[in-house]
């Protein structure tokens, strides 16, 4: 993942309809997880990533949840079995993972104001490890 | 053969040899010891001819073929040091959508991303950057950049589309490749049938426990098996040979591109179509080069001009008076 990078954004349907990207949150610190409704570390995360939203959504936090080659329904049923508030985006052409060169599900990325990239994370994180992460570039106007 | 013809012809050689590095880069006879032996015997025999040609030993007009020397010993010092000291070709393979840095050149090459109609079209080209300049597009025919020439080669690819039997969308990963999460297959691998090597790919979808290794068989390869198809046409395919988690084989089947299969639980989608590598390869001084073939020419018709004025005929001589 190349840090510091202009990152990257496709536009991909979001469920519960319409469309949504990363470019549309120019402006806003952006968490990126690639997940995948198969893989069992993403479903062990989605409580942190959740928790996480409604701690900071109200300090400008956008989370976007980006499914990784499955259908919209298949993604918002888990959404909605899992309590998920926060946006789910399906890529069913996997534009976004590969594009982040990312190595394993799941992978956050973390985009700042600016729209580049601050830094990839693989693997699972604790909601400690994501608060760690996100927390000093909210803080920073 | 005159010194004088000798010595043209083996400008005309040289030229030609380091024109070549331009227009049909990337050959590794490039940097053989033939190709940089015959360089350097043209640069010797020119040097010979237009030392002693200079002194007027071949006349008025060796004199001006003696510049014309000047011009193509640049040019074949310039392909000779290309070829001798140049970087070997470095081929980059790049997943779409991803960036990737190539040193050499002080650049990053951008592939693009694909889907599956863009990969059939075949028409991806990769983009160069570098800061503070403007980004310069790359595609199969060789583009100049500093002492190298880049150019992209297509080469076989494949866009994987899996659903489930109830329709639903399926992660495709790529767990022995650096692409993990791509769905286009750029076979990297190869498998070797018979007497015939063929790319090969390997994905999985996780989702079904299945993996699947995907040969790609060209039009021709595929129409000399019995295959029967309907609607193939003559385009190329792939064998599909399914396995579960387990290293069981779950299943076997020929695709066409575009058409979907049925094979071990899987709806299966392959189109294939093409996808740029790019290519460095080393390359002439192209201010040297195009000066020196300007140089060449010019003195090259100098001297025949000169050489058909009547003073000259007869004597051998043409630094006479201009006709009036």
């Amino acid at each position: 993942m190349l840090a510091g990078a202009p990152a990257v954004s496709f536009d991909v349907p979001r469920v519960g309809g319409g469309s949504d990207s990363l470019a549309a949150h120019r402006g806003s610190i952006v968490l990126m997880n690639f997940w995948a409704t198969w893989c069992p570390p993403c479903k062990e995360e989605m409580p942190a990533l959740e928790q996480l939203y409604r701690e900071y959504r109200g300090r400008g936090l956008v989370i976007l949840g980006i499914d990784q080659g499955e259908s919209a329904a298949t993604a918002g049923a888990f959404a909605r079995e899992h309590g998920v508030t926060f946006p789910i985006l399906v890529d069913e052409d996997q534009n976004y993972a590969s594009s982040y060169v990312s190595v394993g599900l799941p992978t956050s990325v973390i985009v700042g104001r600016d729209g580049h990239v601050v830094r990839g994370i693989d693997g699972a994180q604790t909601l400690d490890q994501f608060r760690a992460a996100v927390g000093p570039l909210l803080a920073a106007k | 053969m005159s010194p004088r013809v000798t010595a043209i012809v083996l400008a005309l050689l040289a030229i030609g040899l380091t024109v070549a590095q331009d227009v049909a880069p990337a050959r590794d006879w490039y940097h053989s010891w033939q190709y940089i032996a015959l360089l350097a015997l043209a640069i010797v025999v020119m040097a010979g001819y237009a030392w002693s040609a200079r002194s007027g030993a071949d006349g008025a007009a060796g004199r001006k073929l003696a510049l014309a020397m000047v011009g193509a010993i640049a040019v074949a010092v310039t392909g000779l040091l290309s070829g001798l000291i140049g970087p070997d070709t470095v081929t980059v393979v790049g997943t779409p959508g991803t960036v990737a840095p190539v040193p050499d050149l002080g650049v990053a090459a951008f592939f693009p991303a694909v889907d599956a109609a863009s990969l059939a079209r075949g028409d991806s080209i990769v983009t160069l950057r570098r800061r503070g300049a403007d980004p310069l597009d790359v595609g199969t025919q060789p583009t100049p950049i500093g002492l190298s020439v880049a150019f992209t080669q297509l080469r076989p690819a494949a866009y994987v589309a899996a659903r489930d039997t109830h329709g639903n969308h399926l992660t495709v990963t790529q767990p022995n490749n650096p692409s993990f999460l791509s769905p286009v297959m750029l076979f990297r691998q190869q498998q070797q049938i018979r007497d015939k090597t063929f790319p090969m790919d390997t994905f999985a979808t996780p989702a079904m426990h299945r993996i699947a290794r995907i040969l790609y068989f060209s039009a021709a390869d595929l129409a000399a098996f019995r295959h029967g198809l309907s609607g193939a046409g003559n385009q190329a395919g792939a064998v599909l040979s399914i396995a579960d988690d387990a290293g069981n084989s779950r299943g076997l089947t020929i695709a066409a591109s575009g058409m979907p299969v049925t094979v071990a639980d899987l709806d299966l989608t392959i189109t294939l179509g093409m996808y740029p590598v790019l290519v460095i390869a080393s390359a002439p001084q192209p201010a040297v080069m195009a000066g020196g073939i300007v140089l060449f020419v010019l003195a090259c018709v100098w001297s025949l001009l000169r050489g058909k004025t009547p003073a000259a005929a007869g004597t051998g001589r043409v630094d006479a008076q201009p006709v009036t």
